[in-house]
């Protein structure tokens, strides 16, 4: 059923004929005919997040053109450096931070058009950053699952690389949901990606390295303070307000 | 009061956008006016919780945006439009408004009939599927005012809603305004003259980022009696303060 493309208010003449308030009736009807009815993967979304909010910005991610590109750019092609260095642990700890800031400019005040607006609305802006940068990565390994299939090359980025960093903002969003602070939700998820990381290098007898190579730490240095200065630059009128 | 601001301050680097302004607002429509480069927008961005004030005092409805809880509170009833409404171009007009009542925090059994009052308030029943990028400038901005009620807000901030629409819809808006303003909080940043002596009930100037009057539109008319710069009687008033101001 479609409600045909007119004007929403009734002639005068049938302004409420006893008593009933057409523009509510009206109202009522175009509200059932306009409706939109959220898919499975929102639903599930919305009841795990427990915010319909936070739901609708997970699922519209990817039609967001501009900002996909860019953010799917950057997870591949931070993946694609990672695995060129997979001896030094520190790249691994550093490349979340390189990938974060990236999605955060895509769909933050970078190119996002209505950031603006996102910014006076209850669902804090970084919760919505959290939720994107989970799709990013979520529609991205499902995207290099399916290329794994024919080769070898995009199996070791998705496994190594992409589905890790799913598990890792997924995880992030979820603590952020449940604690209602992103800070704590970003605090998890490093946590969470620096005991994956030193594990699995313990395991493989290369969790010295980083330490030892002195050569590194310059660099890794650099790369961490320009992560926290766009970050702390991008974020710095909510976190004074 | 819904809005108290004790001797807020914004600057930007050495530029003072607003020098200490102390405002208090009920209910009602209150009408910000002022040349370019006033502080309307600043002031606008500061109540609507995107800007911090560099010193001084906010409390909106009732509450210290300070407070991370308190500022969520303050958001879910909080309705804003910026003067450069960015929009999302493959959203539909439902879409866009449903996306930020979503983010509003309304209740999601609430949102559909919420989103279709605020269509048809705005007059946009006909275009209520069009994707956003096929809509006119005016058309963009009646999909902006009615994201900024979808949520029947009881602090409205409206940065130059009127621009860009035509005559008719202009007059609409006004009404829409007075209807608002019997419930709520409504602030109005506008250049335009005319928008305030139809639709406030109390207007405020701003020059230099301060308040520099603050009274009925028909107070800001008679201070105008015998100044000669203006076409209408509300104009003149306007610039016989500015040129007081500047003196």
């Amino acid at each position: 059923m479609t409600i045909p493309n007119v004007p929403g208010r009734l002639p005068p003449a049938l302004d409420s004929p006893d008593g009933v308030d057409l523009d509510r009736v009206w109202a009522g009807v175009a509200a059932q005919v306009w409706r939109r009815h959220p898919g499975w993967t929102e639903r599930t979304a919305a009841r795990l997040l427990r915010s319909p909010g936070l739901a609708r910005a997970l699922v519209t991610t990817p039609s967001l053109l501009m900002p996909w590109l860019i953010s799917t750019v950057v997870a591949f092609g931070v993946g694609a450096l990672v695995s060129i260095g997979p001896g030094q642990p520190l790249v691994w700890l550093i490349a979340p931070g390189v990938a974060a800031v990236g999605i955060a400019f895509a769909y933050g005040p970078g190119t996002d058009p209505a950031w603006e607006l996102s910014l006076s609305c209850a669902v804090p802006d970084r919760m919505v950053l959290f939720a994107r940068g989970a799709a990013v990565f979520a529609v991205n390994a499902a995207l290099g699952l399916l290329a794994s299939t024919v080769s070898g090359a995009a199996a070791a980025l998705t496994f190594g690389w992409l589905v890790p960093m799913t598990a890792v903002s997924a995880l992030a969003l979820a603590v952020s949901v449940t604690a209602r602070s992103a800070s704590v939700g970003a605090g998890a998820g490093v946590a969470a990606w620096t005991i994956t990381v030193l594990a699995s290098q313990t395991a493989s007898g290369q969790a010295t390295a980083a330490a030892t190579n002195m050569h590194v730490y310059l660099p890794y240095l650099a790369v961490a303070v320009c992560c926290a200065a766009v970050v702390g630059y991008a974020t710095r009128p909510q976190r004074e307000f | 009061m819904n809005v108290e601001m004790r001797d807020t301050r914004r600057s930007f680097g050495k530029n003072r956008a607003v020098a200490g302004v102390d405002l208090q607002l009920g209910t009602g429509v209150f009408g910000l006016l002022g040349p370019n480069g006033a502080g309307k927008t600043s002031l606008l961005r500061m109540l609507a919780t995107v800007l911090p004030p560099t010193s001084g005092e906010i409390r909106l409805l009732g509450r210290d945006p300070r407070g991370a809880a308190a500022r969520r509170e303050i958001r879910r009833r909080l309705g804003y439009l910026p003067q450069s409404l960015g929009y999302y171009p493959s959203f539909t007009v439902v879409e866009f408004i449903e996306y930020f009542a979503l983010l509003k925090e309304m209740p999601s059994s609430a949102v559909p009939g919420a989103v279709a009052a605020a269509v048809e308030r705005v007059d946009l029943g006909a275009k209520a599927r069009a994707k956003l990028r096929t809509l006119s400038g005016g058309m963009l901005r009646r999909v902006g005012i009615a994201q900024a009620i979808v949520n029947n807000p009881d602090l409205l901030l409206l940065d130059e809603p009127t621009a860009g629409l035509d005559p008719e819809q202009r007059v609409h808006f006004r009404r829409l305004l007075r209807s608002l303003g019997g419930n709520s909080t409504v602030v109005v940043s506008t250049h335009l003259v005319e928008d305030v002596g139809t639709a406030c009930s109390e207007v405020a100037l701003m020059s230099a980022g301060k308040v520099v009057f603050r009274g009925t539109p028909d107070e800001l008319t008679a201070r105008g009696a015998g100044h000669e710069v203006g076409d209408a009687p509300l104009e003149r008033g306007y610039s016989a303060v500015l040129a007081e101001a500047r003196s």
